[in-house]
């Protein structure tokens, strides 16, 4: 029954994607950028309040915590702008290997507060695979 | 080219976010936290869209010709937040971005379908293998460490 949720969070994904690329296709990247937090921050500013969740900010919290959502900007454009380019399916697998890529590097270096854990080289070969399919996909647009 | 780049970057911008994300929710709360990220992300965007495009008239732009759930992308986003604050803890984390991919792509395929990108073969069996190459990997990681131990790598 969760593993049926967890497919079903990925298809929201690709739901997510394709409403903020026809939003940002249709008027305009950044005010696409602005009208996709705001609806963000309503949507979760009511959960707050419906379920009366209290903020404690005492404990000591790095600044760079608070970052997150710089990141997400750029995540938002950038795959707005591959959208309207190349399609949903292969945005999301291309992020999927840059994904991946990313957290074998932050993994084995154990960089930003992440336990180091060494990157097998058997995975190259699923990595191989992985590529290889990125390819057909590509050639298949 | 630029669009693959952007797309893999992408990829990168994904692992940050959810790190830093992941880790303030633990010490403030899910929802807590997701307000912070869009507010930061608010104001992120308010900043872009001043520097890049002053010139922009808002009354031109045609907000009504626009089908209205194109406008709900914020609210799929935090109820995939949620979503999977709930479900994630639940399955083993090597299934995870298993499942997750998997969503991704038939939805993904659809989509595609639905806004005129036909679904190829080729299409097709690069999804396949995607799928096939992460089982791959899969494989190495639970024969490496057992289900209940792989906990330090990336959730999707």
């Amino acid at each position: 029954m969760f593993k049926l949720g967890a497919v079903l969070t990925g298809g929201l994904t690709a739901i997510m994607v394709t409403f903020n690329g026809v939003l940002a296709g249709n008027l305009d990247n950044f005010i696409a950028l602005i009208i996709i937090h705001i609806v963000g921050l309503i949507t979760v500013g009511a959960i707050i309040l419906l379920k009366q969740k209290k903020f404690d900010f005492n404990k000591d919290i790095p600044f760079y915590y608070f970052t997150g959502g710089a990141f997400g900007v750029f995540l938002v454009f950038f795959n707005n702008i591959t959208f309207n380019a190349i399609g949903v399916s292969l945005t999301l697998a291309l992020g999927l290997l840059g994904q991946s890529v990313a957290a074998i590097i932050i993994d084995h270096f154990g960089l930003i507060g992440i336990k180091a854990s060494r990157f097998d080289r058997r995975k190259i070969i699923g990595f191989g695979i992985i590529f290889a399919g990125i390819v057909f996909m590509i050639v298949g647009s | 080219m630029l669009y693959i780049f952007m797309a893999f970057i992408a990829g990168w911008l994904i692992v940050l976010s959810m790190i830093f994300n992941s880790n303030l929710a633990k010490k403030i709360g899910i929802f807590q936290s997701t307000l912070i990220n869009y507010t930061v992300g608010l104001f992120v965007s308010g900043l872009l869209a001043l520097v890049m495009n002053r010139q922009i008239d808002i009354s031109l732009l045609e907000f009504n010709a626009i089908p209205w759930w194109a406008y709900l992308g914020g609210l799929v986003g935090v109820a995939i937040v949620s979503a999977s604050n709930y479900i994630i803890p639940k399955i083993p984390v090597i299934y995870t971005t298993l499942l997750v991919y998997v969503g991704q792509l038939t939805f993904g395929l659809t989509l595609d379908y639905l806004s005129g990108f036909p679904i190829s073969r080729n299409r097709l069996i690069g999804g396949t293998l995607i799928i096939i190459g992460l089982l791959y990997n899969f494989r190495i990681d639970q024969i490496n460490t057992g289900e209940a131990d792989y906990n330090t790598s990336i959730k999707t």
